[in-house]
């Protein structure tokens, strides 16, 4: 009976190893990997009608400029194809793509019809998958808007390959600098992320600082010494007009930010030689103070949720980061490295701090976790300051000065890896970049 | 007396008040006039724009602006865009100003660029179909990359200047017609320059090299011998006589030669499969929470080692949203398709073994380089 029953268990067991064998497939995993580029190729897109040859060309240049610009991808030289692209509805030629390893294509065409209306549209197909990535899209607009429409395009393109926004449908406000740094002249202006369409907001007759957008990009708040002491503007860009926001006689007040609500402003106010941090509503006027030491509290910025500001404060003897409740309360401070740390910018995605450092005599912009853990040390030279984030919350602009007496302020961007520092293209000096949102 | 001093009295008094009211102290206006700067109206402002020739905006741009935006920004009448950056303009460079001392300034401020418009309709497109795949000719002019952008799991020393780049080293050989084997005549290709990790402008300036010197060590490749099924022939049971008959029986219906089975694949087998997709393993571009996410992935092999590229499928992730799986999965699936191009090395007498391969990409590594 026993002997039966094993036989047969046995006669089981062997049936099933084969089907066993076949059905588990190898495992392995894969834990190390390369970070580079993502090559991409971007021929010139088409010109539908054939009356906007050059656009087209422009056009398609923005586009893989905005992308190699990022560090993440890399241009393929038109030089390398094997094949063009004539026709936007023309099948792809995948093999041609691959043998050039081409891991991304961009086909586009551009329609300049009657009345100068523009339509750009595009596709980006993966080319080794052999299949498109996200469905084609278009854009129209005026031809003057054709910057702008690249910029989108490029945006879709990061957007679909990344998996996380684009930055570069977005505009920066700055500070504009010319002349000697004895008589320096100040103005804020206006430019697209890349340093095109510069704009300018303001005359050069009184000194102008720390242009801050609003959370919906259609507002800034800068500080301006017009009437002889530092006073907090709301400028509405639209308009170009603006006013007064905070107007105390016998303080100064400076270091505005919105809180994501587009209501709420923190600044700093320093009264009888003591700096503390208050809140403001735009509409009503109606003020609150967040702190109270004597020491000096300033540099306020808001957590996307807005229920935390982070500030700095030389309440411990040395100048550190601290982070409270929106309505104040005791703070909790998050930065113990050695150095002084200030000028601190919480990410639109809540998980970084970007901050200035200064230590053994260089300055650094650096990220930490919002609860200080991770500091990491991006730049260093003589002097970078004033961090500000991208949309995405992937790249950090800020302003480096160079030494000596012609020295001159300039703009450079980060990815928050430590990658990819480059200047970014002004006309002259600029300081005190402030990133807009995406424009809509 | 009393008449005097009261007389007197009242004329000082009156003298007084007719110097403070009458304005005798008050002092000479000044020659000039004090202007408000701060502000102004709406009415000077558009007058000064005025003569500046903008293109209107289309009605239905406004579609990109979302509905409660609306409300909160009007819409600007007129629009002025520069196609390339313009040139800085001085106060006394500008146009005909209202004012003299402010209007330069203010006459060169512009009200920002309208939006362009998003439709979302898709194009009416062709669908694709690949060409048939056609002997690739050489690229002579390839790209080349900046040396400090790549990173990969070990260091790569920067190649010879006139080597091609490739995922595969390999070198150069020409048929001189010397040999007695004739050898297929192969270009010389060289990897990529690779550091082993990112070094930011902070830590370079602390004289850290940018090709660090601790590379990882690689496991060692010894191809240890699988162990032999412990078999005892010692003792002929029913129990070994009926596994004889099953395994016969069933090998001579689902067997075929063209088909190979063979041992399993050695440690050293797969660390080799392992390091050869990893080669091909970009990370560079995948946002930071697709980095947090692990996929698994499987995909069914043809037998001279080339993927079939679509079975390539995800059978599992974990970590992050269903969107960074989906950029994790695409990175996964180039590494696969891009290496795999040439055909893996494969022990061809274990194809059974390999014919179905589930790999697991695990970033957890690469967040930190």
């Amino acid at each position: 009976m026993m002997k039966r029953f094993l036989t047969l268990l046995a006669a089981l067991a062997a049936l099933s190893l084969p089907i066993a064998a076949q059905a588990a497939p190898l495992r392995i995993e894969i834990t190390e990997g390369v970070i580079e580029p993502l090559p991409f190729a971007a021929p010139d897109f088409v010109a539908e009608g054939g009356t906007a040859r050059q656009l087209a060309d422009d056009l398609a240049q923005v586009v893989a400029d905005d992308l190699a610009g990022t560090g993440l991808f890399r241009q393929i030289p038109d030089s390398a194809f094997i094949s063009q692209v004539s026709s936007f509805s023309s099948p792809v030629q995948f093999a041609d793509w691959k043998a050039i390893n081409a891991q991304a294509l961009i086909t586009g065409a551009v329609d300049l019809q009657a009345g100068g209306r523009l339509v750009v549209k595009f596709r980006l197909y993966d080319v080794f998958a052999g299949q498109e990535l996200g469905q084609g899209l278009q854009f129209a607009g005026t031809r003057d808007g054709w910057r702008r429409m690249a910029h989108k395009v490029a945006d879709a393109v990061y957007s679909r390959i990344t998996g996380e926004g684009g930055y570069f449908d977005s505009r920066v406000v700055y500070v504009s600098e010319t002349g000697p740094k004895n008589d320096r002249k100040k103005r804020l202006a206006i430019m697209d992320y890349d340093g095109a369409n510069v704009q300018y907001l303001t005359d050069s007759s009184s000194i102008v600082l720390a242009p801050r957008f609003s959370p919906t990009g259609d507002r800034i708040l800068y500080t301006s010494y017009e009437s002889g002491f530092p006073r907090i503007y709301l400028l509405d860009v639209a308009s170009v007009r603006r006013r007064v926001l905070e107007d105390q006689q016998g303080t100064m007040s400076f270091a505005p930010r919105f809180a994501p609500d587009g209501q709420t402003v923190v600044y700093s106010v320093t009264r009888g030689g003591n700096t503390d941090i208050f809140r403001m509503n735009v509409g009503t006027g109606q003020t609150r103070r967040l702190t109270s030491a004597p020491s000096i509290e300033t540099a306020p910025s808001f957590s996307p949720d807005g229920s935390k500001i982070v500030f700095e404060s030389d309440r411990s003897g040395t100048q550190q980061l601290y982070i409270m409740d929106a309505n104040g309360g005791e703070p909790r401070r998050i930065s113990f490295g050695k150095g002084r740390y200030g000028t601190p910018v919480w990410s639109p995605r809540g998980d970084f701090i970007a901050f200035t450092k200064q230590s053994k005599g260089r300055f650094h912009i650096g990220v930490m976790r919002t609860d200080g853990s991770e500091e990491r040390l991006l730049t260093a030279s003589f002097l970078d300051e004033g961090p500000t984030w991208s949309p995405n919350g992937r790249v950090i602009m800020f302003t480096r000065e160079t030494q000596g007496a012609g020295g001159q302020a300039s703009l450079y961007s980060v990815d928050i890896t430590g990658r990819n520092l480059k200047r970014v293209k002004t006309e002259g000096g600029a300081s005190d970049p402030s990133w807009s949102p995406l424009q809509n | 007396m009393n008449t005097g001093q009261y007389i007197s009295g009242v004329a000082h008094i009156g003298l007084i008040g007719w110097a403070l009211i009458g304005g005798a102290f008050k002092p000479a206006p000044e020659p000039f006039e004090v202007t408000e700067v701060a502000m102004i109206s709406s009415e000077e402002f558009e007058a000064m724009i005025a003569p500046t020739e903008a293109p209107s905006l289309e009605t239905d741009m406004s579609a990109l602006i979302p509905p409660d935006s609306e409300t909160a920004e009007p819409e600007p009448p007129q629009a002025e865009i520069r196609d390339s950056a313009p040139v800085i303009a001085e106060p006394d460079e500008a146009a005909p100003p209202p004012e003299p001392e402010e209007a330069p300034d203010v006459a060169a401020l512009l009200p920002p660029d309208p939006p362009a418009e998003v439709e979302d309709a898709a194009p009416v497109l062709v669908p694709p179909v690949e060409a048939p795949v056609t002997a690739a000719p050489d690229i002579s002019d390839r790209p080349q990359t900046r040396p400090t952008t790549r990173v990969a799991p070990e260091p790569v020393a920067p190649p010879e200047p006139d080597v091609k780049i490739d995922d595969i080293a390999q070198e150069d050989a020409v048929d001189d017609g010397a040999a007695d084997i004739q050898r297929e005549q192969q270009e010389q290709t060289a990897e990529e320059e690779a550091a082993t990790e990112i070094v930011t402008e902070a830590e370079a300036s602390s004289s850290a090299p940018s090709t660090s010197v601790r590379p990882r060590t690689r496991p060692t490749r010894v191809a240890r011998p699988e162990p032999e099924p412990e078999t005892d022939t010692g003792t002929k049971d029913a129990v070994a006589d009926a596994l004889a008959q099953a395994l016969a029986g069933d090998t001579a219906e689902t067997t075929t030669p063209a088909r190979p089975s063979g041992p399993p694949l050695t440690s050293g087998e797969k660390d080799a499969l392992r390091v050869a997709v990893q080669k091909c393993w970009n990370t560079g571009a995948l946002s930071t929470e697709a980095l947090r996410t692990t996929v698994v992935v499987t995909v069914q092999m043809n037998q001279d080692g080339t993927p079939e590229t679509g079975t390539i499928r995800m059978v599992d992730s974990r970590g992050g949203s269903s969107g960074s799986a989906n950029q994790a999965f695409q990175a996964a699936r180039r590494a696969i398709i891009r290496c795999g191009a040439r055909g893996f090395d494969l022990p061809a007498d274990k194809y059974e073994q390999w014919r179905e391969i589930e790999m697991t990409f695990n970033p957890e590594k690469m967040r930190i380089k």
